[in-house]
C-alpha cells in the first residue's frame, strides 16, 4: 500500500504550460496544402471609366485622390484627357450614370470632381514639351476637342502637329457655340495656352480650301479632319425667308459668344430639343427676352444634356411640346408670331424615338418677336477631295478614325458618333492612335495590328492611350482583366451611406443678367470628399480587408503597398475573395 | 467628479476609466444602453477602442477572445438569451486564461419571454470558469467594473460582473466618477502573460492530451483560489484611492442576531431597510449580502453563518429540480459546520422574472422563518398564486 497522498500534486519535473497552447510554431505545419483553390489579385475596369466617352482612368485617380496623392491624380487625368477644366464643366459625364455608388445612396460627383483637378491644372506651370520622338508632322483641321485632343495625343506620342483653324481663336465649338456661362473664356483660353504649351503649333484664321489649298497638306505625313458640324438644317418653317426675324440658332449662339448682344425682342421662340436650344434660350433670357422652347417629341426624347434642361426649366425658360413650327406670321417682314402643329407619338423610327405625327385640328399660335431654329447642324465638307467618301453628309471612318483615303483620318461632329465634346475627344484620340500606327506601318517598323480589345476599356469602352503607349501606372494593377467589374462581385458591406455633394450653383434671379459662370462646381475640399465616396471599384486601394480577413495571417504588405499571399500557409478558404469590397481577389484553380 | 447616472451607464464608465482597448457586442434589452455609450465614447474620441461591431453575441464574444489573445484589455456586456447564446466561448475564454470582462445585466431566461430581472442567466454559467460578481447599486456597478480588470488581469480569469435588469440597469443613482488619473494609477496598462506573437505564430486553444489535459484545470482552479485573495488586494488598493469597499460578503447589522438574511443583488437594499426597521423594533435581525458568488465564499459565509439560530436565504433564481441556487451553495457550504452551530436554513424561491420583492415580502419571510420550527422543503416559493 502506498504512503503517498494522491490528492496532492506530484512534482515530475514536466512543464505543462497553463493553457492549451502549442510548443512549437505553427509555421510547421503548411495549411497552405489543404487548397484546392488559391486568390489572385486581379485588378478589373470601373464602370465609370468604361462609359466615358474620353477612356479616362477614374478609378485610378480617385484612389490617388484617396491616398492624398493628389499631384499624381492629376498628371494620370490629364494623360487620358488634356482638358479636365473643360470637360469637367460642359461633358454630359456618363461615368456618373455608370458609377455604382448608385447601388448605394448616389452616384460620385465625377464631373465635380474632375472640374477641380483640372482647375489646379490649369494653376500649375506647363509640363514640360514631349520630346520629339518621330520625324513626322500630323496636320489637323479644326480646333475643337477632337482636334485638340488628336493634337494634343499625337504630340505625347512623339509628332509633330500643326492645327489649322478657320476662325480667329481657337477651340472649334468650345467657344463657337458654348455659352460663356458654362464654360468662361478665361478657362478656355488658359486651357488652349496650355495645349499650345505643350508643343502644339496652332495657326487660327486659316480655312482650308479657302485660305491654304487641300494639297498644301501634301506635306504632312497625315491629316486629321475634324472640321465640326456649323450649318444650320433649314427649319422648314413657312415664309421664314420674307422675315428678318427667323434666324439659325448656332449663328445666335456664335455672335454672342463673340461678344454681341442682339436685340431679340421681347418673346423668343427656340425652336428644338438639343443642347443648341438650351444654349440659345438661356443665351436669349440673358438678353432679356422671355423665352419658350418648342420641341416637337416629349421632355422624354430631348437629346439635350438633362442637366442643361433642369437649370434652363430654372432660369424660367417655358417648354412647349408635341409641337412643330409650321409657318412664320408677319406684318411688313416684322415677325409677329409662329404657327404650330400639335403632334403625338407615333411608332418609333430609326433613331428608336418615337417618330412625331401631326394632330388632326391641331394648330395654334405664338407670339414671338424672334425665332431661334436649333433642329440641328450639318457639316460643310466641300473642302475635302471626293474620293473621301462620305454617308448621309459624314465622314465614314473605321474604328481609329481612319478614312477611305490614307492617309486621312477624322473624327468629331463631321463623323457618326453622338455630337458631345467628350465624344469628339475620345475620336482625336482613337484617330491620334490610329495616325501612329499608321506611320509606324508606313515607316516599315511593322506594329501588327492595334489590340483593340485591349486598349478599349473593359473590352468595349474607349481605348486608353496609357494601354496603348504604355506608360508607368502610378498605382500598379495588379494582374489587370480587361473587364468591367460588376457590382455583384463587389461586397457592399463594407461601404457606408455618405450623400453627395451636389455643385453650388448662382441663384436663377442672379443668372438672367449675367453670362458669368453658373456653376461654381465643388470646394476643393468637397471634391476630395467626393473623390472619397469613390469605391474604387475593381481598383486594389490598398484598404488592408484581405490582411486583416485572412485567418492563416498568410498575407503581407509588399514594399510597393501591395500585397503578397504566403501560399505556404493559404489553405484557400477563400474570406479575402469574398471580403474584398472591391471585387479585386478572385479565386482560381489557376497555378496549383 | 459626481454624476447621476443609470446603472448600464456606470459600466460604460468603469470600461471608459479601465481604457478598454476592444469593446465588441451585440445589443439586447436590458444591457443596450451599455455598449450604445460605448460606442459613442469611441465614435467621439473619448475612448481609444476598437469597438467591434458583431452579429450574435456568440460572435461577441469570439472578438473579444481574439483581441485578448492579442494581448488588449477587451470588454463585452450582455444579457440573459445573449449570454447563453456565448455559453461554449464562455469556456474558451476561461479555459485560455484570458481576462475579459463582461458585464451581464441579470435578465430572466426565456420563454416565456421577458425582458425583467432574475439571476437565472448569469448563474446558469456558473461552471463555465468564470468568476462572478454581483452588485447592489450604481456606485457599485461602476467600482466593480473598474476592479474587475484589475482582478482578472491578475488572476488570468474572465470576469463577469452582475447587475439586475431596470433595478439597477435603468434607475439612476449618484455615482462618484472616479478621475482618470487615479483610475490609471489602481489600473496600469495590461501586460499580457499569455499573448500571441505573429513573429512566433502559435496555435491557441490546441489540442491537449488527456496526460495534460487534467493539469490544466488544476491551474484553473488554483486560479480561482487565489483570486479570493486577489480580491481582497484589490479592494484594498482601490479603498486606498476612494474610501469604498464591499468584500466578497457584506455583513450589515449582524451583531448577536439570530435570524440573518442572505441576499444578493438589488434585493439587497430593500433587506436592508427591513433589517433596518425591525433592529428599531428590538428584534436581532440581520444580513449577509454576498456579492461574489465564483469564487465562492465559503470560508467567509461559515464563519458569519456558524452559531446563528436561522438564516433565510432570498433566491432571486431556481434550479429546477433543486432549489434556489444561493440557497444550495450555503446548504453545502455550512455541511463541515458543526453539528450545534449549524443553523437552520430556509431557502426562499422569489422574485422571479421580474416580480417586485417589496419591504412587505422580506416582512412576511423573517416571519415565516421564525414561525416555523423547520422548512418543509428545500425550495420555498413565495407569493405563488395558483
Amino acid at each position: 500500500m502506498s504512503d503517498r497522498d494522491i490528492t496532492v500534486p506530484r512534482a515530475s519535473g514536466r512543464a505543462v504550460p497553463p493553457i492549451a497552447i502549442s510548443e512549437t510554431s505553427t509555421l510547421v505545419n503548411p495549411t497552405g496544402s489543404w487548397k484546392y483553390i488559391l486568390p489572385r489579385y486581379e485588378d478589373r475596369v470601373a464602370p465609370c471609366n468604361a462609359a466615358c466617352p474620353i477612356g479616362i482612368d477614374i478609378e485610378g485617380y480617385m484612389v490617388l485622390i484617396g491616398h492624398g496623392r493628389l499631384e499624381e491624380a492629376c498628371d494620370l487625368l490629364v494623360s487620358e484627357n488634356p482638358m479636365p477644366a473643360i470637360t469637367g464643366r460642359v461633358c454630359h459625364h456618363p461615368c456618373e450614370d455608370g458609377c455604382n455608388r448608385a447601388s448605394i445612396d448616389q452616384p460620385v460627383s465625377i464631373h465635380a470632381v474632375e472640374r477641380r483637378l483640372g482647375d489646379m491644372i490649369l494653376a500649375a506651370p506647363p509640363p514640360p514639351v514631349p520630346d520629339r520622338r518621330r520625324s513626322e508632322t500630323v496636320a489637323v483641321i479644326g480646333s475643337g476637342p477632337a482636334g485638340l485632343g488628336c493634337a494634343f495625343f499625337l504630340t505625347r506620342l512623339g509628332y509633330g502637329v500643326t492645327v489649322f483653324e478657320a476662325a480667329a481663336a481657337a477651340g472649334g465649338m468650345l467657344r463657337l457655340g458654348i455659352p460663356e456661362y458654362r464654360l468662361p473664356r478665361a478657362i478656355l483660353d488658359r486651357q488652349i495656352e496650355r495645349l499650345e504649351a505643350a508643343g502644339i503649333e496652332i495657326r487660327t484664321s486659316v480655312r482650308i480650301g479657302t485660305d491654304v489649298p487641300w494639297r498644301d497638306l501634301d506635306r504632312f505625313d497625315a491629316v486629321f479632319v475634324a472640321p465640326g458640324a456649323h450649318l444650320d438644317k433649314d427649319s422648314r418653317i413657312e415664309g421664314a425667308d420674307a422675315t428678318e426675324g427667323i434666324r439659325p440658332g448656332l449663328e445666335f449662339l456664335k455672335a454672342v459668344n463673340a461678344g454681341e448682344r442682339p436685340d431679340l425682342g421681347d418673346h423668343v421662340v427656340v425652336v428644338g430639343g438639343g443642347n443648341t436650344a438650351m444654349d440659345c434660350a438661356r443665351s436669349a433670357l440673358r438678353l432679356g427676352a422671355a423665352v419658350t422652347v418648342v420641341y416637337r417629341r416629349t421632355p422624354v426624347e430631348m437629346p439635350a444634356i438633362p442637366q442643361e434642361v433642369k437649370e434652363a426649366r430654372t432660369e424660367g425658360v417655358g417648354f412647349v411640346f408635341l409641337a412643330a413650327p409650321t409657318a412664320a406670321t408677319t406684318r411688313n417682314g416684322r415677325l409677329l408670331g409662329i404657327e404650330c402643329q400639335r403632334m403625338e407619338l407615333g411608332p418609333p423610327d430609326e433613331s428608336g424615338r418615337r417618330r412625331p405625327v401631326p394632330m388632326d385640328e391641331g394648330r395654334f399660335s405664338v407670339m414671338a418677336d424672334t425665332v431661334l431654329t436649333a433642329i440641328g447642324e450639318d457639316c460643310d465638307l466641300s473642302f475635302l477631295p471626293d474620293a473621301v467618301r462620305t454617308s448621309w453628309g459624314l465622314l465614314e471612318v473605321d474604328a481609329l478614325g481612319e478614312s477611305t483615303v490614307a492617309p486621312v483620318f477624322a473624327g468629331g461632329d463631321a463623323v457618326d458618333q453622338p455630337r458631345s465634346v467628350a465624344d469628339a475627344l475620345g475620336a482625336g484620340k482613337r484617330a491620334a492612335i490610329g495616325i501612329d500606327h499608321y506611320l509606324r506601318e508606313r515607316a516599315g517598323e511593322e506594329p501588327g495590328p492595334v489590340p483593340l480589345d485591349e486598349v478599349r476599356l473593359g473590352g468595349s469602352g474607349n481605348v486608353s492611350v496609357m494601354r496603348y503607349a504604355g506608360g508607368s501606372d502610378p498605382i500598379p494593377r495588379e494582374s489587370p482583366v480587361n473587364e468591367v467589374v460588376t457590382w455583384e462581385q463587389m461586397n457592399a458591406h463594407h461601404f457606408r451611406t455618405v450623400p453627395r455633394h451636389e455643385d453650388h450653383f448662382h441663384s436663377a434671379i442672379d443668372v438672367r443678367a449675367a453670362f458669368g459662370e453658373v456653376n461654381f462646381g465643388l470646394t476643393r475640399r468637397e471634391a476630395v470628399e467626393e473623390a472619397e465616396r469613390c469605391l474604387n471599384c475593381g481598383v486594389c486601394n490598398r484598404c488592408e480587408l484581405c490582411l486583416i480577413f485572412c485567418p492563416d495571417m498568410a498575407i503581407t504588405r509588399r514594399e510597393d503597398g501591395g500585397f503578397e499571399v504566403d501560399m505556404r500557409y493559404c489553405k484557400g478558404c477563400g474570406l479575402c475573395a469574398a471580403e474584398c469590397p472591391r471585387g479585386a481577389i478572385v479565386m482560381t484553380r489557376e497555378g496549383l | 467628479m459626481k454624476k447621476v447616472m443609470i446603472g448600464n451607464h456606470a459600466v460604460s464608465w468603469g470600461a471608459l476609466r479601465s481604457r478598454v482597448e476592444v469593446v465588441s457586442a451585440y445589443p439586447i434589452t436590458p444591457q443596450t444602453q451599455v455598449v450604445e455609450a460605448l460606442s459613442d465614447m469611441v465614435a467621439n474620441g473619448s475612448l481609444e477602442a476598437r469597438y467591434i461591431k458583431v452579429e450574435s453575441e456568440h460572435s461577441a464574444m469570439a472578438a473579444c477572445i481574439g483581441a485578448s489573445i492579442a494581448g488588449t484589455r477587451t470588454f463585452t456586456a450582455t444579457s440573459a438569451q445573449g449570454l447563453a447564446l456565448m455559453h461554449e466561448l464562455l469556456h474558451w475564454a476561461a479555459g485560455g486564461r484570458l481576462p475579459v470582462v463582461m458585464a451581464d445585466i441579470n435578465r430572466a431566461m426565456a420563454p416565456g419571454w421577458t425582458i425583467w430581472t432574475d439571476q437565472n442567466d448569469s448563474l446558469s454559467q456558473r461552471d463555465t470558469g468564470w468568476i462572478q460578481l454581483y452588485c447592489e447599486t450604481n456606485q457599485e456597478v461602476f467600482d466593480t467594473t473598474i476592479q474587475s480588470f484589475k482582478l482578472a488581469e491578475a488572476v488570468n480569469l474572465p470576469v463577469m460582473l452582475v447587475l439586475d435588469a431596470f433595478f439597477l440597469s435603468h434607475t439612476s443613482e449618484p455615482v462618484d466618477v472616479t478621475e482618470q488619473e487615479d483610475v490609471d494609477r489602481f489600473l496600469p496598462r495590461r501586460e499580457a502573460v499569455f499573448k500571441m506573437d505573429t513573429a512566433d505564430p502559435r496555435a491557441f486553444g490546441a489540442l491537449v492530451r488527456p496526460d495534460a489535459y487534467m493539469e490544466m484545470r488544476w491551474h484553473q482552479q488554483e486560479a480561482m483560489q487565489e483570486a479570493r485573495d486577489v480580491f481582497r488586494r484589490v479592494e484594498d488598493d482601490w479603498e486606498a484611492l476612494t474610501g469604498r469597499r464591499y468584500g466578497p460578503v457584506e455583513a450589515y447589522r449582524t451583531e448577536g442576531a439570530d435570524l440573518l438574511l442572505v441576499t444578493s443583488g438589488t434585493i439587497t437594499s430593500t433587506a436592508r431597510h427591513v433589517v433596518d426597521l425591525r433592529r428599531a423594533a428590538g428584534e436581532a435581525v440581520g444580513l449577509i449580502k454576498v456579492k461574489m458568488f465564483r469564487p465562492f465564499p465559503t470560508g467567509e459565509l461559515r464563519a458569519l453563518l456558524g452559531g446563528v439560530d436561522r438564516v433565510a436565504v432570498l433566491d432571486r433564481n431556481i434550479s429546477p429540480g433543486r432549489g434556489g441556487i444561493f440557497a444550495e451553495e450555503i446548504r453545502s457550504a455550512l455541511y463541515d459546520v458543526p453539528p450545534e452551530d449549524r443553523p437552520i436554513l430556509f431557502g426562499y424561491v422569489l422574485g422571479l422574472g421580474g416580480r417586485d420583492v417589496t419591504p412587505a415580502v422580506i416582512d412576511d419571510i423573517i416571519d415565516n422563518t421564525r414561525m416555523k420550527s423547520r422548512p418543509e422543503r428545500e425550495d420555498l416559493w413565495v407569493g405563488v398564486e395558483l
